[in-house]
């Protein structure tokens, strides 16, 4: 604050406390003309109320008192008065930092703990489960849901299921928390509508779903030479791409003809945003172990 | 002062209502104009910049449909928010909002580093039905926004006024906006008006201080 409008704040600050001060001293000595009937003569509802004269209770006066004198206590310790920082020294960013260190000191000896495991030995730990589920329903839920379910509309994953697109090792989950995952399966519509409605019979096949076998067969060498790519020849997927496995029944999009069909036609954008500016590695250490634990729900506690 | 003039003040209630509208702005004056005045002299720091045409006309969807009646975009420095919201708020972050999306009234979170934190698939499923992301959200959908087209000369007469009130936005720029904002629906330009909250004006290390106490304390 520049010195001008410190004056201003200082100005303002001794006229409040004077006009207070000046109104305290003089209120219990003012004279009130009394009538002869010891009211002070003031009528209210055409003469139904009149206005006694009486003086202040001492209650009221020691208590009044006792708020002026607070209020100059006040301005000595903390920042009011202009640029007066107060002798404490008390600011809220200081008060901030203050609590955040505290915080952290209860923390780090449990941090160190967990630091000394793995995810997966941590996915039994109940402290880090506590802690892991708090971070989840806070960052996680929105998408995975609270269950860790998963989402199919979005083509967020089931995370309580044996099925990895990224690997399920608590170094996989430890690298998609921190990085981040973008997911791409290509639009086909180029390959055109007879073709596409082709794959989807094939796509339905390789699960063991009821399919049109003939249709599934005119697809399969374009299967063979375009979605074996990624998805590899029998359908398995690949971990290092991010690509499903297309052989279970577990679908990311949806696993109905029409959902594989728009899958195909139009293509898929996963995204899963990187939390490495968001969280501390502690943090992310923490919720891997609690992702973890989601598909593995009886692992033990570390020894 | 003598009782009489007490009286008079007693008795007028135009007098009484004078004498209690001075005694009332004291505070105010105090404590609001030399914030008021300076925050008029912040410079905006180098990583902040004026909003881009998409987002700019994002931000007008943002306060047009009434999103800050239920979010605030004002992280407080007290560690129960800044545990969940990232680094507090700073005055700075906000010179090229007009008006600012400051606030205490959270019935949804607060949005101010909220960019990034989801992708644009989940904003958009959000905010077409939030219950089908969220399920216990009591948020209403905005399903109209993703019909409603931008009108690119409108962004440009936008620019233009924010221009004048000192957003350093250059001619290329303007010119620029209706190839920016064509095809988009306000439904694009709201979730990159979300998207961009807190990344590119975030203080860049988590305790970092900022560049000012933004009129702490």
């Amino acid at each position: 604050m520049s010195t001008g409008w410190s004056l201003w704040v200082m100005f303002l600050v001794v006229l409040n406390l004077g006009i207070t001060f000046f109104l305290f001293l003089w209120g219990p000595r003012a004279k009130i003309p009394t009538q002869p009937d010891g009211t002070s003569g003031h009528v209210w509802a055409h003469g139904v109320l009149r206005e006694g004269v009486r003086r202040l209770p001492m209650w009221w006066i020691l208590f009044s008192g006792a708020m002026f004198v607070a209020a100059f206590i006040y301005l000595v310790l903390y920042p009011g008065f202009g640029n007066h920082k107060g002798s404490l020294g008390w600011t809220s960013h200081g008060q901030l930092a203050d609590e955040q260190a505290e915080n952290q000191s209860k923390l780090e000896p449990l941090m160190q703990r967990f630091a000394l495991y793995t995810p997966e030995q941590l996915a039994g730990d109940p402290a880090a489960q506590q802690l892991g589920k708090v971070l989840f329903e806070d960052n996680c839920a929105a998408c995975h849901q609270r269950s860790g379910k998963g989402n199919m509309q979005l083509g967020a994953p089931n995370l309580t299921d044996q099925d990895w697109l990224y690997g399920g090792s608590g170094k996989d989950i430890t690298t998609s928390i921190h990085d981040g995952r973008n997911g791409v399966m290509p639009a086909w519509a180029s390959l055109g509508e007879e073709t596409v409605n082709n794959l989807a019979q094939y796509v339905l096949g390789l699960s063991g779903s009821p399919h049109d076998a003939k249709m599934a067969a005119a697809a399969e060498p374009i299967f063979k030479s375009t979605c074996a790519a990624c998805h590899g020849p029998d359908g398995k997927g690949n971990q290092a791409l991010g690509a499903p496995n297309l052989t279970d029944q577990i679908w990311l999009h949806g696993g109905t003809l029409a959902d594989i069909t728009k899958t195909i036609h139009d293509g898929r954008q996963g995204h899963m945003p990187n939390w490495d500016k968001r969280l501390s590695e502690q943090q992310i250490h923490v919720l891997a172990a609690y992702v973890y634990h989601l598909s593995h729900p009886d692992a033990g506690a570390p020894e | 002062m003598a009782y009489k003039h007490f009286e008079a003040i007693e008795k007028h209630a135009g007098l009484l209502g004078v004498g209690i509208a001075i005694m009332v702005s004291l505070g105010g004056l105090a404590e609001i104009t030399p914030l008021f005045v300076e925050a008029h002299s912040l410079k905006a720091p180098p990583n902040v910049h004026p909003y881009d045409p998409l987002r700019l006309a994002g931000k007008d969807i943002y306060v047009r449909e009434g999103c800050y009646l239920c979010h605030s975009q004002m992280i407080r420095a007290l560690r129960f928010e800044t545990q969940r919201y990232g680094h507090y708020s700073t005055a700075e972050e906000s010179v090229y909002d007009r008006p600012f999306q400051w606030g205490s009234k959270r019935t949804g979170p607060d949005l101010a580093r909220v960019g990034g934190k989801y992708s644009d698939d989940w904003q958009r499923m959000h905010l077409m039905d939030p219950r089908s992301v969220v399920p216990q959200s009591n948020m209403p959908g905005f399903p109209w926004l993703a019909k409603a087209g931008i009108d690119g000369a409108d962004i440009q007469a936008r620019m233009r006024v924010l221009r004048k009130l000192g957003d350093p936005y250059s001619d290329a720029e303007i010119a620029a906006a209706p190839e920016a904002v064509k095809g988009k629906t306000e439904m694009d330009a709201l979730i990159a008006y979300l998207q961009g909250l807190g990344i590119a004006n975030e203080p860049t290390k988590p305790d970092a201080a900022p560049a000012s106490d933004g009129g702490a304390p």
